[in-house]
């Protein structure tokens, strides 16, 4: 007889087989990434570029990596968006303050074509002024849609804070869609574009010979000097409202710059901050969504860039619940810091986290992105088998050294929408 | 090709089996047949208040979420007007955790008045959250109405108004648990890397003793056929002016649905899509266009929704959208972009078909539709549309009589 009150005995997890890409080395700063064995009939590639934001006026960078398929010479936008289509292939084009990920999805059997057919439009892209003014007119509606959302608003205004007084801080305005020209795209696009490749990753099935043609196709686009990323972050701290008027709800956003996989309290605070609001069950969500109802959903979360990082917070809560928020808010913080966890919480977490981690490096697409995501910061896959450890050896006290450390309420940049 | 094994327990659970030996992981997924179409219309919102109410606690079991994240697990739900269902994501050594939590709270509810109280609370904040606090939040909630008459999806999944989840008794929760949540009106399928032996023992041992309940019989108000336009405006303070033009379709099952879905992608799912390259990029009528269908398991909607562009009158988007169709009605598409069409669309199911967690979710939901085998076959009735045949769904579906139109205005100044 099944007795329900008895819980299931579970297994830990402690050992995981991280698989690595093989590297292929287009010039002495860029790598072809190759995770050949796929189960199924899919593929993908990632191209990386160093275009991101922090390289020009954001409406410059944003228009060009908007327009990479807009046309060439020979083609019109359309004739490329339907041979894609003909491919029955995808394309996502992703941009941040760092650079700009376009990521082709196929099946393997089209995966090259589609590759060679994205690559070279975009490498020959020409810019044509009519494709220009749509996609500003678009862009420009949706801006004024968000300007409208007080997620948006909150979100612009820790930005300003977090990246105070650095490159990352410019914020577009309405006016900027009126303030550049086509030649400011075309010369961005020479500079980062044809020059600016920084990475490539290939997760498929692809043949010996493919690769070797995207490595000769893309090596005289590649950059030729290291990539440096700026370092010196100060959040301004203080506390700061933007106004939106009849609003149901206020959007919460508090944080502070922080670090970096390359730092050595990365994993530390990492395991902290999934105790305090990293995932369902964490302090955040318990008190403020799970016991109090003040909103749908809370979170935090450690964000990374190339040389530095932020800690973020993040809410949208009932208007009148927005002071209750920021009080508990902070009280948790001061909890982490000066109590000890309790021992059935911190073993909760760590089989969580390990479980997370185990789901993280299902399959080849999720091992590529593992590695990427070390990579990138010049970690080897080991990484992740020193946060295995770290998890099972983590103390509360190591948690409360952390909180004391990073979760500083006045050091905080605390901004409210609504 | 997905493989999986079914079978039903004597109190009537339906339970699908897929193994792969290849992910570390395994899926506890349960479907169960009840969503907001089965509300009462007095008390909406209910389907899915009460999914919240399923973490917080069953009947030997405090708190589901942390059990589950004990063993290295996650779970979420969803509610949509046809169906609720429950994921958890596991270790595949700890299944067995995530098949004690879901059988007992399949078996029976312990929530306490206080989790009752958070969660309307919680579902409230989302309310505002995803309705009323964004712009042209509240157009499902306008919408829904305008196409619907009679049948519950004149409602959404949130409900219709706030004061129904605010006035939300215990007794009410109590007695739609009893009414929808029993085994015999739910399905689940395991999937993952289990054995399949020992897995039916202890499906068996977990799930086998629940009392099986009666499948609740579905007798909903059916949607008289339109046969006048409609047309509805409202004004918010919005940037720019939109349009939701809405198509009655057909059911789910019917194999309408696949043309409805094709049609759509071929008339505003991307940046190639008709009415892109005609109303956008011409004519710039519009900043933005799509066309999608619900895909609901009673009659649908096909929806062409948009925003105006700068002094573009809904008058003048109106003519020309309607020249649009009519140009479809008489034309179709050529080959090439009907093969293109279905490329695409064997490639996007390649790509789902790779998480665990989707094939999970589908091999339930096409049991649901008759046959969780659909899940194989879907791909072929896609290939075998013709040029014809999308043109007379266009003809059929695509005429003024059945359609309803909301527009958004902005508020001046």
């Amino acid at each position: 007889m099944l007795d329900r009150k008895i819980v299931p005995l579970t297994k830990k997890i402690d050992k995981i087989d991280f698989i690595c890409p093989k590297e292929v080395q287009l010039n002495s700063h860029v790598k072809l990434l190759w995770m050949s064995d796929v189960p199924n009939q899919t593929s993908r590639i990632d191209l990386f570029f160093d275009a991101g934001l922090r390289q020009d006026r954001n409406i410059i960078v944003s228009l060009c990596s908007s327009l990479l398929l807009s046309g060439t010479k020979e083609k019109k936008s359309t004739d490329i968006h339907h041979e894609i289509d003909a491919l029955g292939a995808y394309f996502d084009i992703g941009l941040s303050h760092e650079g700009v990920l376009i990521s082709i999805f196929a099946l393997k059997s089209n995966i090259f074509e589609s590759f060679k057919l994205i690559y070279s439009a975009i490498q020959e892209a020409v810019f044509p002024e009519k494709e220009i003014n749509e996609v500003v007119n678009e862009k420009r509606e949706k801006f004024k849609i968000n300007l409208s959302r007080v997620g948006f608003l909150a979100q612009r205004e820790f930005q300003k804070k977090i990246f105070f007084d650095t490159p990352y801080k410019e914020l577009t305005e309405l006016e900027d869609f009126d303030n550049f020209s086509r030649e400011n795209i075309i010369e961005f696009h020479e500079k980062h574009f044809k020059k600016g490749l920084s990475r490539i990753a290939v997760t498929g099935s692809l043949l010996e010979h493919e690769i070797k043609e995207i490595k000769e196709l893309c090596t005289p686009n590649c950059i030729t000097a290291k990539l440096i990323y700026y370092k010196d972050f100060c959040n301004k701290a203080g506390i700061y409202h933007v106004d939106k008027s009849n609003s149901v709800q206020s959007a919460v956003r508090i944080g502070k710059t922080m670090f970096n996989k390359t730092h050595e309290d990365f994993i530390d605070f990492s395991i902290s901050n999934t105790v305090f609001g990293d995932f369902f069950g964490s302090r955040l969500m318990k008190n403020i969504r799970e016991d109090k109802g003040y909103t749908y959903g809370i979170g935090s979360a450690l964000a990374e860039t190339g040389g530095s990082g932020y800690f973020i917070i993040g809410s949208e809560v009932g208007i009148q619940h927005k002071e209750a928020t920021l009080q508990e808010i902070q009280k948790e913080m001061k909890i982490i810091a000066e109590k000890a966890i309790p021992e059935e919480e911190l073993s909760l977490v760590k089989n969580y986290l390990l479980g997370q981690i185990l789901k993280l490096a299902d399959g080849p697409y999720a091992m590529m992105d593992l590695y990427l995501s070390v990579e990138a910061y010049g970690l080897k896959m080991d990484f992740y088998n020193s946060y295995i450890n770290r998890i099972h050896s983590i103390k509360s006290e190591d948690i409360n050294k952390m909180a004391k450390k990073h979760m500083n309420w006045d050091s905080m940049t605390i901004v409210t929408s609504g | 090709m997905i493989k999986f094994e079914k079978y039903k327990l004597n109190n009537g659970l339906t339970v699908i089996l897929h193994q792969d030996l290849n992910t570390p992981m395994a899926v506890v997924n349960t479907l169960y047949d009840v969503g907001a179409r089965d509300e009462n219309e007095d008390k909406t919102g209910f389907a899915h208040l009460f999914e919240h109410l399923m973490f917080g606690g069953s009947v030997h079991i405090e708190n589901f979420d942390k059990e589950l994240q004990k063993a290295g697990g996650e779970s979420n739900a969803f509610t949509s007007n046809d169906i609720t269902n429950y994921y958890a994501i596991i270790p595949a050594q700890n299944i067995q955790t995530a098949l004690w939590l879901e059988s007992d709270r399949m078996l029976s509810l312990a929530f306490t008045d206080k989790s009752l109280k958070v969660q309307k609370n919680v579902v409230i904040e989302e309310f505002k959250q995803r309705y009323l606090n964004q712009p042209y939040g509240d157009v499902w909630l306008n919408l829904r109405p305008l196409a619907y008459e009679q049948h519950p999806y004149k409602w959404a999944t949130i409900g219709k108004d706030i004061s129904h989840i605010e006035n939300a008794t215990i007794q009410d929760v109590k007695s739609f648990f009893k009414k929808f949540y029993t085994p015999s009106n739910a399905i689940l399928c395991i999937s993952g890397n289990f054995d399949s032996t020992s897995i039916k023992e202890q499906i068996e041992l977990y799930y086998g003793a629940i009392p099986g309940g009666i499948k609740p019989a579905r007798l909903l108000p059916a949607e008289l056929q339109q046969n006048k336009f409609k047309s509805k405006s409202i004004k918010r303070d919005v940037p720019a002016g939109a349009f939701y033009y809405a198509f009655n379709m057909s059911i789910r099952k019917s194999a309408a649905y696949y043309l409805g879905d094709l049609l759509s992608d071929a008339m505003g799912k991307d940046s190639s899509s008709i009415l892109n390259i005609t109303l956008k990029k011409e004519l710039e009528l519009v900043s933005e266009i799509n066309a999608f269908i619900t895909g609901s398991l009673d009659e649908g909607l096909f929806i062409i929704s948009g925003n105006l562009s700068e002094n573009t009158s809904f008058d003048t988007l109106d003519k020309a959208l309607w020249k649009q169709i009519e140009r479809i009605k008489k034309k179709g598409f050529g080959k090439s972009k009907l093969n293109a069409l279905k490329n695409k669309i064997s490639t996007a199911k390649a790509f789902q078909d790779q998480a665990l967690l989707n094939r999970s979710m589908n091999l339930c939901y096409f049991e649901l539709l008759g046959d969780a085998n659909g899940i194989n076959e879907e791909e072929s009735i896609y290939q075998s549309i013709e040029h014809n045949d999308l043109r007379y769904f266009a003809e059929q579906i695509l005429v003024k009589t059945n359609c309803s139109l909301l527009k958004v205005h902005q508020n001046a100044g």
